[in-house]
């Protein structure tokens, strides 16, 4: 309820992969933010990219059960402007369409990125008009230096 | 629940259609009812086993790492 006005989040190939491959504390988060009403948008070919990394049954229930959740919604690719559009995200950033279809999304909607990997993210970003905002999951317990 | 049937008017696609009637027509459905109920019926089941094993993959979750990723992830979106 708290989350209803706040922007979507556009998950990228490396966070549906997770869900594909059963990670708990991820299916975990995702659905903590959708119990707080946070949008979740899932491209469609970020779909197809974790399956093609996780190609299994159960990942194929996973990533169905993923889109039974109340506020996420599937972007699909649609008409030629789309299609065209992704092209250009290919051709400028160097991505693979699975993360590039997350990058159009987000571009055209200026939605935050939501990723496991921000670093693969710079190089892509700095080659678009405007900077991709990104956003990381990451333990800050796993970043703290030993004493 | 009751075993009396509602009844509805869908519009489903030509070729859906066409598929409801053949099955029909070969005996595998008693009905093109039947075969759109058998249809939904099984989305139903296939649906409730995707939300059972989201449970149970986030009952398997640590809840003190996933409150720190959300936190992790609170603090970009809010720029702090």
């Amino acid at each position: 309820m708290g989350e209803v006005t706040a922007q979507p989040l556009v998950l990228d190939t490396s966070v549906v992969t997770a869900v594909a491959r059963g990670d708990p504390d991820i299916i975990g988060l995702l659905q903590g933010y959708d119990a707080r009403g946070r949008q979740l948008v899932i491209p469609a070919l970020a779909i197809a990219g974790a399956l093609l990394d996780a190609h299994s049954d159960e990942a194929d229930d996973l990533l169905g059960g993923l889109e039974l959740l109340d506020h996420v919604t599937i972007a699909p690719l649609r008409g030629t402007e789309q299609a065209a559009r992704l092209a250009d995200i290919i051709a400028r950033t160097g991505l693979d369409p699975w993360d590039a279809h997350a990058a159009a999304i987000a571009d055209v909607a200026i939605y935050p990125i939501l990723t496991l990997d921000a670093a693969k993210w710079r190089q892509p970003s700095a080659a678009l008009d405007e900077p991709l905002h990104i956003i990381e999951i990451a333990d800050s317990d796993e970043h703290e230096p030993e004493e | 629940m009751s075993d009396r049937k509602s009844r509805l008017t869908i519009t489903v696609d030509p070729d859906l259609s066409t598929y409801a009637e053949r099955l029909v027509a070969s005996g595998q459905a008693a009905s093109v009812s039947a075969a759109f109920n058998e249809a939904m019926a099984e989305k139903a089941y296939r649906d409730r086993r995707r939300r059972g094993l989201w449970k149970a993959r986030s009952d398997q979750a640590d809840p003190a790492r996933v409150a720190r990723l959300m936190a992790h992830v609170d603090q970009q979106l809010t720029g702090g």
